[in-house]
């Protein structure tokens, strides 16, 4: 894994989102520098935001900046932007550590193993050996996408949607592991289930994990 | 001031909304926020919340107290006691007041607000209701008969934050996030053919009839998901357009061509099922200097 900090390298492109937003991106495919340069750009963002931005969002491979366009102007973000890529500091926020204990008996994890030429236990275990990157926070709330997973433990996408998984369902697909924090339809591979909530609308923030928190996956007891 | 308000008839999709939930989004929920915000404003801004009904309407009674009420957003028929009033408007109401509002010539939002405070929980920071994350309003949901609303002795000015409703003519547009993954040819047709707007509408998205197969057979593979902002135009894989809407998905991973600027997002939403639709490509200054005008 390397770190967060934006580094010189992947170039980012900077693209209006409509009229009110601008996005940067780290290249157009999910991966690790991709990953954790948006990151790195999102918390440099956070603790120096350019006037008239409204909202920073980290996502998968870029990051948000929604600006109110009566104040400033995606040029004016966007020159702010550079500004601060070119000049950061090694801005190293604190990685914090978690431990999430999944209940491994989801109903595609024999299917999952099998396609790696595995046992159940043998997938688990190397599901587990590393710990992975919070990549991202998106599609439904408190969702998180962790990763990446070597590419001998990655695997598409299902071909059929299930129209609803329970929250707490852990997911497998395209080299991440997801969580589920509400009820939600999903293609993804469903491999077990965790009591870990991440999200509680009535708390402050209503998401425990951020993005660029390190997780490592147990064996529930 | 203050009122209790009993909800005798209500649409389907009939919500609390306020402004909306900003800030929301790194934790994976959208705004929200009314469909149609200039009409939003026009219907009254000296009470925080409104309702936001659809085109089946809504009867209340002031079951006690009473309060003024402003209405706006497209056209709808509107009786207090059985009695004709003027659709937009306002109104004072005493207990025992009937008041009932049925569908009238175009539009699909209307609102209706307050002089005080609609009362509901604030949910990280607004009552708005997201139909997606089933959050805001009465328990995430759309209010349904028998609710009881209440209003606030006292109500919160808001500011405006809207624009104005646009003229006729093309939506206007500026090129979307993956507006390059699309052929050059396919650009010209999308700004050359007419779309219609389909009966599959809700506070998510607007689908679109592509009768000119603009996007049949368009076959974008793999993306990796990306942020999504109200008015994205989304392709489906199986070729449908579908307008992202304020209870959006905060991130998706279709082809997203085009976005409908801010200025006319307001008069898309308020389009019917079976109106036709084109788009024109305006520059992002462009757009942004219509919001400045409109000031």
């Amino acid at each position: 894994m390397s770190g967060l900090n934006p580094p010189t390298n992947p170039t980012p492109t900077l693209v209006p989102l409509g009229d009110s937003a601008l996005l940067v991106r780290f290249g157009n495919s999910l991966t690790d520098a991709a990953n954790g340069a948006a990151i790195g750009l999102a918390r440099l963002l956070d603790s120096d935001p350019p006037a008239g931005a409204l909202e920073i969002v980290p996502n998968l491979i870029s990051v948000l900046v929604r600006f109110d366009p009566l104040q400033t102007s995606a040029q004016t973000i966007a020159g702010e932007v550079r500004l601060r890529l070119l000049g950061h500091e090694s801005h190293r926020a604190e990685t914090r550590e978690w431990s999430i204990a999944v209940a491994f008996d989801g109903p595609d994890l024999s299917d999952v193993a099998t396609a790696f030429g595995m046992t159940a236990e043998a997938f688990i275990a190397a599901h587990n050996r590393g710990s992975l990157r919070v990549l991202a926070t998106g599609f439904a709330p408190g969702f998180v996408y962790c990763g990446l997973h070597p590419n001998e433990l990655t695997l598409p996408r299902r071909p059929t949607v299930r129209p609803s998984v329970p929250p707490g369902s852990v997911l497998f697909a395209a080299g991440q592991t997801a969580i589920t924090a509400t009820e939600m339809p999903t293609g993804w591979h469903i491999i077990g289930h965790t009591d870990f909530a991440n999200f509680d609308p009535t708390a402050s923030p209503p998401t425990r994990l951020e993005p660029g928190d390190q997780v490592r996956f147990m064996v529930a007891p | 001031m203050s009122a209790v308000l009993a909800i005798l008839r209500a649409g389907p999709l009939t919500t609390i909304q306020d402004e909306g939930r900003f800030g929301m989004l790194r934790h994976g929920i959208s705004a929200s926020g009314p469909m149609d915000r200039g009409a939003f404003e026009q219907a009254g801004r000296s009470g925080r919340g409104g309702i936001e009904m659809t085109r089946a309407g809504i009867e209340f009674r002031v079951a006690s107290g009473q309060c003024q009420i402003g209405f706006a957003g497209g056209d709808f028929t509107i009786t207090i006691n059985g009695a004709p009033a003027q659709w937009l408007g306002m109104a004072r109401l005493g207990a025992g007041d009937v008041v009932s509002i049925t569908p009238g010539a175009w539009g699909n939002y209307g609102y209706l607000r307050f002089d005080t405070d609609l009362m509901a929980e604030a949910i990280m920071g607004s009552i708005a209701t997201s139909s997606r994350a089933r959050l805001g309003g009465v328990n995430g949901r759309p209010l349904q008969v028998g609710d009881v609303l209440e209003l606030a002795e006292q109500g919160t000015a808001t500011k405006s934050a809207a624009p104005a409703h646009t003229a006729e003519g093309p939506l206007r547009i500026v090129w979307g996030l993956h507006a390059d993954l699309f052929e050059p040819l396919q650009r010209q047709k999308f700004l050359e053919a007419s779309f219609d707007i389909s009966s599959s509408m809700d506070r998510m998205g607007v689908r679109l009839n592509d009768s000119c197969c603009v996007f049949a057979g368009t076959n974008i593979l793999s993306l990796a998901s990306d942020a999504i902002v109200p008015g994205d135009v989304q392709i489906l894989g199986d070729g449908t357009p579908i307008v992202l809407m304020r209870d959006h998905q905060p991130t998706g991973g279709y082809p997203r061509i085009a976005t409908i600027i801010t200025a006319d997002l307001d008069r898309f939403a308020q389009l019917r099922p079976g109106t036709a639709i084109a788009f024109t490509p305006v520059t992002v200054e462009h757009a942004q200097d219509l919001l400045r005008s409109r000031r």
